[in-house]
């Protein structure tokens, strides 16, 4: 494990993304589009848990589509030539930071599209958020090695969804819990329980992917 | 017969739990009444699904360790007992349920956990299935198997306290804890429990034992 | 094989649809068959019962195809 390794590699991802741009503006689409059909059919009259429910399901699945694109360039056998260099904790480290961080720029995505078709009902929006960063992490730390895998298995869209998906429950079911929290503006010290609970399976995620990886990645 | 001894005390165990599960008396409680007995035949169940997909886990942990393929044959035959121990657990508590809380299925966290277990494993069998390699199907699904038994241990185990379940022992419902549960009933709640987790491992051996023939007839391998 | 499994299914059919019509018998104080209810709802646990082993049962069934596949397998190497 090397830090200026795993800077590296994240700065690349970066380049590579923005230079094709393949995980952003699907993933971009794909909100708006969700967004917009779900303004269009509740018409700005939604319950708080409706606006919840919807909020994270529609974040579950940008989420997978973001990650299914983490290994592209891998499969294509462009970056092989990283493999080499690099040790699979470092790759893994990096992949897992870079699609943290596009996952918590598209959930405040939604959550800006949301405030502006459907309406903002959260109260208190800083749990919100803190909500929002941890389970971009957690989500991310799943779904990278679910990504992984789906590619060494031959690699279809659909077995990513099916791997990942009852391995996101727990991590979503807190998240959902303590976001309604946050929606109806319960004080901080009560959401502070479940916060931790997330902290908590982030950190086991993000371990088990960390010390999986490499056994996935050597041939 | 030497090697087999454990299986007729299994059954023997059964037996017995089956006979003193209905003649024993037990507790007089309200809405659960005679079907409190259920506990001798439904309970044991999920400890023999938990105990086989702990030995899968362990087998598949062995296998990343030493890469031979036998220890992957036993992962996944213990898992394929565990997923057909978990729909008998699915069916028979649904069944319980109907009759003491009215419903067949109700939004408890052990009822979804239960199912998010079947989904996961569900999903193992799956991977496994578009794999064609033998070494990289073990290796894969052997990953994932160990990602996802913590996800369902931190799902049925961690979860539940988090919130009120109909299940005994959370939320203060009639439970089962070291009130109700009387020396007579750990009689036979204990031996079940014992008994139905040795009736998984006979299943899981016979199948490994057809897994390790399947090799050598049909692919020419010895493990 | 298609055969076995229809009349697992109607097994299944049969007993799931005794059950709910139990379920659907009207309260009241006239006897009915409550079934599932009476005698402080011991069948309930029979049920249970019987709804482990015809699962074992059915589960050895596709134990036992598998260990003929292996038979012929090795018939045909023979």
């Amino acid at each position: 494990m090397n830090f200026t390794h795993f800077i590296l590699l994240l700065k690349k991802e970066f380049d590579i993304e923005f230079r094709q741009k393949t995980a952003l503006n699907g993933i971009v689409l794909f909100v708006l589009s969700t967004v917009f059909v779900s303004y269009l059919a509740f018409q700005n009259i939604i319950a708080p848990h409706v606006w919840n429910a919807l909020f994270w399901v529609i974040l579950l699945f940008g989420a997978i589509i973001t990650a299914s694109k983490s290994f592209l360039n891998e499969q294509k056998g462009r970056m092989l030539y990283n493999y080499f260099v690099y040790s699979p904790r470092e790759v893994i480290l990096s992949k897992i930071f870079y699609n943290s961080i596009l996952l918590t720029a598209v959930s405040f995505l939604t959550l800006f599209l949301f405030s502006v078709f459907i309406g903002n009902v959260v109260q208190s929006l800083g749990t919100f958020s803190l909500v929002l960063f941890l389970t971009s992490f957690g989500f991310s730390s799943i779904l990278t090695l679910m990504a992984g895998i789906s590619i060494k298995a031959g690699g279809s869209f659909t077995l990513t969804a099916i791997l990942s998906f009852p391995l996101t429950f727990p991590l979503l079911l807190v998240a959902i819990k303590v976001s309604k929290l946050a929606i109806d503006g319960i004080a901080f010290s009560v959401c502070i329980q479940y916060l931790l609970v997330l902290l908590l399976l982030n950190t086991i995620v993000s371990v088990l992917s960390y010390v999986l990886f490499p056994y996935l990645w050597h041939d | 017969m030497a090697k087999n001894w454990w299986k007729i005390l299994a059954v023997l165990i059964v037996i017995y739990t089956i006979i003193a599960g209905f003649l024993l008396p037990v507790p007089r409680l309200d809405i659960l009444n005679e079907t409190i007995r259920n506990l001798y035949f439904h309970v044991p169940i999920w400890f023999a699904m938990l105990f086989l997909m702990g030995v899968s886990v362990y087998q598949s942990i062995m296998y990343l360790g030493s890469n031979k393929i036998k220890k992957d044959i036993i992962a996944v035959e213990t898992a394929n007992v565990g997923i057909v121990f978990s729909v008998l657990g699915i069916l028979t508590g649904m069944l319980w349920a109907r009759y003491t809380w009215g419903t067949w299925w109700t939004t408890d966290t052990k009822l979804n956990g239960v199912a998010i277990t079947f989904l996961i494993y569900t999903a193992y069998f799956i991977l496994r299935s578009s794999i064609e390699d033998e070494q990289k199907k073990a290796r894969i699904s052997a990953i994932y198997n160990i990602f996802a038994f913590v996800m369902m241990i931190v799902f049925v185990m961690i979860l539940p306290r988090m919130s009120a379940s109909l299940h005994p022992g959370n939320g203060g419902n009639p439970a089962f804890g070291k009130f109700d549960l009387d020396n007579t009933m750990r009689m036979v709640f204990y031996p079940a429990c014992i008994a139905w987790i040795m009736i998984g491992c006979w299943v899981a051996q016979l199948r490994v034992r057809m897994g390790i023939l399947t090799k050598k007839i049909i692919y020419d391998e010895t493990v | 094989m298609m055969k076995l499994f229809r009349n697992i299914l109607t097994c299944i059919l049969l007993v799931v649809g005794t059950l709910t019509m139990h379920a659907q018998a009207p309260a009241g104080n006239v006897q009915m068959a409550d079934g599932f209810y009476a005698e402080g709802k011991i069948y309930v646990v029979i049920g249970v019962v019987a709804i482990v082993f015809i699962g074992l049962a059915v589960y050895l069934f596709m134990i036992e195809r598998k260990v003929k596949k292996l038979e012929e397998a090795l018939k045909e190497k023979k």
